[in-house]
């Protein structure tokens, strides 16, 4: 297990190199210009050239990915071009209202979504598997910011429970933070929510009719039993995969929310670096993410010798 | 208390007593009465206003940096930092007093060293500034409170051009900061005016908090946009990003908020009826739309096909577009300066008056010698002004028969390609959407899209003699009569020659809660004198 860990690990390293090569790549040919944009509107061609040239973005590309990549070696993302931060700072201002908006998704949709397959496997073709099959259709169909805006007029504006936007950090308390991530993480939820009860609810369908199933039955065992201990774990690895997949999904809707909800995150970082041409953080968030979705899939695989003791590594 | 305190303070009780977490230290009413949220029309993405000339960076350091001048209501430049000034028989010497007590946001008194430090580096960048330079025999500091500029011509606009609200403006900093490359953004952000800039409270893109100056000595005068006594009436004052405007709306309505600096119009009638909210005028100076054609390249190259757009273009139609059905937010415009200000003037405008002719357009586009190539237009879609704009014009070329290449994009990629001088098919151009705050267009000095000299003028580099020759008559005129006749002239030119097509002259709303007041109209948001009950 260890050597495969370490293995999977060292596996990574060509991975983010070749993400690195391709967003550096990706940038450089793409059409916009930071420098027109910090110019400003009113700036005449030869003062955009000069602020090219003070940004070091006149440089050939060899010359401008070799330093980028010799910074990322010795731990220094860069400096962003308009805030002449650290783009490792402007990554840590960031990284606390995505982690929460995301983990909150993960366990509200889980601790949802799950119950609800099980429940739809359980009373296949009565009313509640449609409810729930149903529902996963809306979910899947409606966009996050409809349902955000939804809720934000609903909860917030006509019932003032809830905030309508901001974020308030952790440690300001646990209720002030709860608060302001309650209406995005419900609408960022929904696809998530709809994704995990169908994957659970045609695994478990599955499971269901497998002769264990049938023995558990005869000898007498409860529903919830069979349900939860016998079938429900041994459905969990493609839950568990889809869980992980989800991630992405989450990164993906995480944009759209924080702009929404005025979240300061990593979403609304990157959809405002592109937008400025800022390529230091365009690189360091895509990177950053990248790193995730590799670890998470490392993490789910590991996770699969809980649930099935016959995968060994 | 409301609904949602109510539950937040049951739900802290309760959630409290059960796991043992309390909720963080709120503001006292008096606290929360001293803080002004704000939300800018804007990221605040960097803050070097002589760097970057964005609006949303000059009204920022406007609260941070003082000028030695501020223009008033009447758009007159007034003393702000400076104690007075004397200026030699034959014009060429400015001897400047800076004011007593004038301190920076590090303790230091303001110097002469600093000013001159600081108008050195706003001179490399503004194009009044460059001016000044390149008739500049000397600027240096006298003693301590003295500075004197030595001229090897005559400026007459000096006073101007130090109290002026286009961007970039004559910020003063501490000469230290000053001396930094006009072209590098600068590190420190020490200030000289009312309110400090919490650097480690800015979250670029979410966030830029205020915190009010004790030791800054406001003007006795009342305060008059940038000019007078700069009182600052709340102790906080809290920049909050919202990229989306329907959130921005939402967070007005609930309270979150205390003013929107640039409420979407389709908004406001939503604003208007909510009975804690009041809706006005943001800046009476508005703004004037822009079709810029590029004078490089076929067919624009030739005045026939640029006249040939003017001649049928609608104005209506362009501020229907961005307005929608208010007719108090617009006004046709058949000239180049700011409605309702000394210089504006409609010589040579019967041209966008009256009927559109269409036939008579394509005529004169046919006489061009227009022979179907590809026109690319290139619309940024993620500016709301550009991109209606750019909806409208496609329609009216194709009906004049251009061969339209329709480039939808952002505005950072209009920013990259505008300034390429290539032929069309080698990634040139043929016309862009753009817009100008009116306040930079009440006269030629700030007016950069007015210019017609060539490979120095704006993107599109009209070259017009006639036109430069009024700017520089505007330049040297003496009296307001002698300027407006300049103005007439070059209004006349630039529409016969078409330096660009103005699309028309638009306002915007701003919004704030009710019990905020002493919000002003201007060109920019004015937060002295501004209190929250």
């Amino acid at each position: 297990m260890f050597a495969y860990v370490v293995r999977r690990v060292l596996a990574t390293i060509p991975v983010m190199a070749l993400v690195a090569l391709f967003v550096f790549s990706l940038l450089y040919i793409a059409p916009g210009d930071p420098a027109a944009v910090i110019a400003g509107d009113q700036a005449t061609p030869q003062d955009v050239e000069r602020i090219r040239a003070s940004l070091g973005l006149d440089r050939p590309y060899l010359v401008r990915f070799g330093a980028w990549v010799w910074g990322i070696l010795n731990g220094d993302m860069g400096t962003s071009i308009f805030t002449n931060l650290p783009v490792t700072t402007m990554i840590a201002q960031r990284i606390e209202p995505t982690l929460s908006l995301m983990v909150l998704t993960l366990i509200l949709a889980v601790s949802i979504a799950v119950p609800m397959g099980v429940l739809a496997a359980w009373k296949q073709g009565t009313l509640i598997d449609r409810a729930v099959m149903g529902f996963a259709v809306l979910g899947f169909s409606v966009p996050v910011f409809v349902v955000g805006y939804l809720l934000a007029y609903v909860f917030a504006l006509e019932l003032d429970w809830l905030p309508v936007q901001g974020y308030t950090a952790f440690s300001n308390g646990f209720f002030p933070w709860l608060e302001n991530l309650i209406l995005p993480s419900v609408a960022l939820g929904g696809v998530y929510i709809a994704l995990i009860a169908r994957i659970t609810r045609a695994t478990m369908l599955e499971v269901l009719q497998q002769d264990y199933i049938r023995t558990a039955r005869a000898k007498g065992a409860g529903q919830s039993s069979i349900l939860f201990l016998h079938a429900l774990k041994n459905a969990a690895v493609p839950i568990v995969t889809v869980i992980g997949i989800g991630i992405a999904l989450l990164i993906g809707g995480a944009v759209v929310t924080e702009s929404v909800f005025a979240i300061p995150g990593l979403g609304r970082l990157t959809v405002d670096a592109i937008l400025r041409r800022d390529y230091p953080v365009i690189q360091g968030v895509v990177l950053l993410f990248s790193f995730v979705y590799v670890l998470v899939n490392l993490l789910i695989d590991l996770a699969y010798t809980l649930f099935d003791p016959r995968i060994r590594y | 208390m409301d609904r949602r305190t109510f539950l937040k303070a049951g739900t802290a009780a309760g959630g409290a007593a059960l796991l043992g977490g309390l909720p963080g230290p709120a503001l006292s009413q008096g606290a929360a009465a001293r803080t002004l949220r704000f939300v800018p029309q804007a990221n605040l993405a960097n803050f070097d206003p002589i760097w970057g000339t964005q609006y949303v960076v000059r009204n920022a350091a406007a609260l941070v940096w003082d000028t030695l001048y501020g223009v008033d209501e009447n758009l007159r430049p007034q003393r702000q930092m400076v104690e007075g000034e004397e200026v030699s028989a034959d014009g060429l010497t400015w001897t400047f007093r800076l004011r007593e007590g004038l301190k920076f946001h590090d303790g230091e008194p303001v110097l002469a060293k600093d000013v001159v430090a600081s108008l050195t580096r706003w001179s490399a960048r503004d194009p009044m500034g460059l001016m000044i330079k390149a008739i500049q025999q000397e600027l240096v500091a006298v003693d301590d409170r003295t500075f004197r500029w030595v001229l090897k011509k005559p400026y007459p606009k000096m006073l101007l051009a130090l109290g002026k609200n286009n961007s970039p403006c004559s910020f003063i900093m501490p000469e230290r900061i000053a001396k930094t490359d006009p072209f590098t953004q600068i590190t420190e952000y020490v200030g000289s005016g009312p309110m400090r800039f919490l650097r480690n409270e800015w979250v670029p893109g979410a966030k830029a908090v205020f915190q009010k100056f004790d030791q800054y000595v406001p003007r006795q005068e009342a305060a008059s946009w940038l000019a007078g006594g700069k009182r600052m009436l709340v102790d906080r004052i809290e920049w909050v990003v919202m990229p989306d405007p329907a959130t921005a709306s939402a967070a007005l309505q609930n309270g979150e908020v205390d003013w929107w600096e640039n409420p979407l119009s389709d908004l406001v009638p939503t604003l208007r009826r909510n009975r804690n909210i009041r809706v006005d005028i943001a800046d009476p100076l508005g703004n004037i739309g822009s079709f810029r054609m590029n004078h490089l390249t076929p067919p624009f190259n030739n005045v026939k096909a640029r006249r040939a757009v003017l001649m049928a273009m609608s104005q209506e139609d362009y501020m229907r577009a961005l307005v929608g059905d208010d007719n108090n937010l617009w006004k046709p415009l058949p000239g180049f300066f700011t409605p309702g200000t000394p210089l504006y003037n409609e010589e040579g405008g019967d041209i966008l008056k009256g009927r559109r002719d269409l036939d008579a357009a394509k005529r004169l586009l046919a006489e061009s010698g227009y022979k179907g190539e590809p026109v690319p237009c290139i619309v940024a879609q993620d500016q709301p002004i550009t991109k209606s704009q750019g909806d409208v014009t496609a329609d009216l070329l194709k009906r004049l028969g251009l061969n339209v290449d329709f480039v939808a994009t952002d505005w950072g990629t209009v920013g990259q390609r505008r300034a390429m001088k290539n032929p069309v098919g080698q990634g040139g151009w043929s016309m862009f959407h753009s817009w100008h705050a009116g306040a930079d267009c009440t006269n030629p000095a700030a007016y950069t899209a007015i210019r017609a000299n060539g490979a120095g003028a704006w993107f599109g580099w009209p070259d017009i003699p006639e036109v430069e020759a009024e700017v520089a008559s505007w330049f040297e005129a003496k009296t307001l009569e002698e300027e407006k006749a300049a103005m007439r002239r070059l209004n006349k030119a630039a529409l016969d020659n078409v330096v660009y097509a103005p699309t028309g002259f638009f306002l915007s709303y701003q919004a704030w809660r009710s019990n905020v007041s002493g919000i002003q109209k201007g060109p920019l948001p004015f937060f002295w004198g501004v209190s929250k009950s």
